[in-house]
């Protein structure tokens, strides 16, 4: 079980976080405030930070800026209704580790943290494994099995990112900003045309399949 | 962006418009050349008719004289006359009541010459005993008391000399002071000009959207200077009332993010509550469902307004256009091969271009999106890149039912969707367009929609390179 923070001034919005981050099997403090916040987090003991932007005391930015100024390196989700490029930039300077937006979706916010509390993990690693199928890293290859597959460049980029992040879940967008580097809606449904791709030749017919779509919300790779 | 605006660039200085100041030098040039010929056609005119009126009394006093002379005397006083005339410009004769030559350098009485002691012109002039023939003359012929006839003619041509060296002289003077004054009006043309490039320059900056840029005020507060002045206090009074309505739009946009937040987590909490198969769940289900079509639409016009702030410019840098559309067609590529559809790249040597590569990716990609949702299966989109005239183009074509001539500026406009979009388009939210548009003006780049042919859309982006970008 991990121990969470969750810095937001909304009574409504922190109320919900933590029901979803509980959801999960996790333990959830929230604080309202800034300062009060900061000094929770630099108290230590929790396994990440959700983080307003915009908080009464003291600003978001600051607070992370000074748990990293002090040695905290505690994964730390920025949550902000500043929605533009330059602000989320200057989030994740300060040292913020991911950023959505207001309005988000709680299973986005949840996606997020699980990928933030698993960070690290198998980071070193030359050959990923799931199941009986197997990527290496190092050769650039594939295979379920005793059969090779044969995955386009950016299929080997996109399987590699849901083989890192096997058993938790991964949005769309989680998808788009990691396996093509943009952050932004990419519209309609272009995400799921990939992975159904991908799926035909990683799951192909025999198989138990690998990659299981998460209704509502994204895809988990996971073996049953 | 509109190709009103793409014109707008050829319309500076340089282009299409001229100096008022040239203009009216021209003009002035042009009547002061007009009334110069008519002053030197009145001068001429006048000095001849005087000069005329001297050589015809001339002519009359001497006939005056010679007709109250001797009979007797007559021959030797004309040919005194003659030998007198160094120049040649008189001419006499005397004849006998037939008409026979007497006296005199003139062989025969001119034909048509009226015998009645006035001045007559003889445009033919007179044949001289020497056979020397002169021009244009004045003649007057008298027949005296005997019956014999005197003539005297006079050459004109010194009339018509004199009227040549005014005409010239006033010439000369004509180009002499119409020379200088073209001259200087040129070079006075030029200054004027050369500050109205320098305002072009100026408010580029504002026609891409930086209300905060102000035309040049030099210290001489002349009429460009007035003018510019103006310009500046309506460029205040537009900045401050944007900057009034855009904080008014923000904080709605901000206060309303946390109440969908809200809204969202809720739904998704009601429906974890509710079991499998309870119809409320499917209810619940489909709300949040809308509810995320609405958080989607919500963040796209939240991210449009972010675009038409100038402040985003930070991020620009030199982006390689082929690699950009490489990575476009990769990502849409499967997407058109599910609906059957050929989607053709072609960008071979595009120059670098100065952009927000993020902003560009998004552009061309909603772009692509676009053709692809609109083209029909099994159709064709081409996705390509070329260099024209020192600019760069990308251009996105379909084949699909098009959009009508009339809609287009319309498309560009939040939510709007065109009607020939048809009951089968349930995806997208009309805010795709103004969202490229967005990013094109952000960049000073064009962005037109035309038709492709035989039928479809052609999306095109004109392009700054990156050497000579706003």
């Amino acid at each position: 079980m991990a121990r969470i923070l969750t810095i937001e001034d909304d009574a409504v919005t922190a109320r919900e976080i933590a029901a979803e981050l509980q959801a999960a099997g996790n333990e959830v403090d929230c604080v309202g405030d800034g300062r009060a916040g900061l000094e929770r987090a630099l108290a230590g003991g929790y396994d990440a930070i959700t983080l307003d932007r915009m908080l009464p005391g003291m600003d978001g930015l600051e607070v992370v800026s000074e748990l990293r100024r002090a040695g905290v390196d505690t994964p730390v989700l920025m949550i902000s209704a500043l929605s533009d490029v330059d602000a989320r930039v200057r989030g994740l300077r300060a040292g913020g580790d991911d950023y959505l937006t207001k309005p988000f979706a709680p299973e986005e916010m949840a996606a997020r943290i699980e990928v933030l509390l698993r960070r690290g993990a198998g980071a070193r690693e030359t050959t990923l494994r799931v199941g009986d199928l197997e990527l290496d890293l190092i050769a650039r290859t594939a295979r379920r099995g005793s059969v090779v597959l044969d995955l386009l460049p950016l299929e080997f980029r996109l399987l590699e990112y849901l083989m890192r992040h096997a058993g938790q879940v991964l949005t769309r967008t989680m998808i788009f900003e990691a396996v093509w580097g943009y952050h932004f809606d990419p519209g309609t449904n272009v995400i799921d045309v990939h992975i159904g791709r991908l799926r035909r030749k990683v799951d192909a017919p025999g198989f138990e399949p690998l990659i299981h779509t998460v209704r509502g919300c994204g895809y988990a790779m996971r073996t049953s | 962006m509109n190709a009103s605006d793409a014109a707008s660039r050829q319309d500076g200085p340089s282009g299409r418009w001229r100096s008022s100041t040239k203009r009216l030098i021209l003009v002035y040039g042009a009547f002061f050349v007009a009334w110069t010929v008519v002053l030197v056609g009145a001068i001429r005119w006048q000095t001849a008719n005087y000069l005329d009126g001297i050589v015809d009394s001339i002519l009359e006093q001497r006939l005056r004289y010679l007709s109250s002379v001797e009979r007797t005397r007559l021959p030797a006083l004309l040919a005194a006359t003659t030998q007198l005339d160094l120049h040649g410009l008189m001419a006499s004769g005397l004849f006998d009541a037939q008409g026979h030559y007497v006296a005199g350098d003139i062989e025969h009485l001119p034909e048509g010459l009226a015998i009645d002691g006035r001045v007559h012109p003889l445009p033919e002039g007179v044949q001289r005993i020497s056979g020397e023939r002169a021009g244009r003359m004045h003649a007057v012929a008298l027949r005296l008391a005997d019956g014999a006839v005197m003539l005297l003619a006079r050459d004109y041509r010194v009339v018509d000399q004199v009227g040549e060296i005014i005409r010239s002289g006033l010439l000369w003077a004509l180009s002499l002071t119409l020379v200088p004054g073209l001259l200087g009006g040129y070079l006075l043309s030029r200054g004027p000009l050369r500050r109205v490039r320098a305002i072009e320059s100026a408010i580029q900056p504002v026609m891409r959207g930086d209300l905060g840029a102000r035309l040049p005020v030099s210290e001489r507060r002349d009429e460009l200077d007035m003018l510019a002045a103006i310009v500046n206090r309506m460029l205040e009074q537009v900045e401050r009332l944007l900057g009034e309505v855009k904080g008014v739009s923000d904080s709605i946009a901000h206060d309303l993010r946390t109440p969908l937040t809200r809204l969202r987590t809720q739904l998704h909490r009601v429906q974890q509550l509710g079991s499998e198969g309870d119809p409320r769940s499917q209810l619940v289900e489909r709300c949040i469902v809308e509810a995320d079509a609405l958080l989607d639409r919500f963040r796209a016009l939240l991210r449009i307004s972010e675009l038409e702030d100038i402040g985003r410019r930070a991020g620009f840098a030199a982006v390689d256009v082929g690699d950009t559309l490489r990575r476009v067609h990769e990502l849409y590529a499967p997407l058109a091969e599910e609906k059957e559809i050929a989607f053709a790249l072609e960008a071979d040597a595009v120059p670098t271009l100065r952009a927000d590569g993020h902003l560009l990716f998004e552009a061309i990609g909603n772009l692509v999106d676009n053709a692809i949702k609109f083209a029909p299966r099994g159709g064709h989109v081409v996705l390509r890149a070329a260099s024209e005239d020192g600019r760069a183009v990308i251009e996105v074509l379909d084949d699909g039912r098009g959009i009508p001539a009339d809609e287009r500026d319309a498309v560009l406009r939040r939510f709007y969707r065109s009607a020939a979009s048809g009951a089968d388009d349930a995806v997208g939210h009309g805010l795709g367009l103004p969202l490229v548009a967005a990013i094109a003006r952000l960049h000073g780049y064009a962005f037109t929609i035309a038709d492709n042919a035989p039928h479809g859309t052609r999306m095109r982006l004109v392009c700054w390179l990156v050497d000579d970008g706003p």
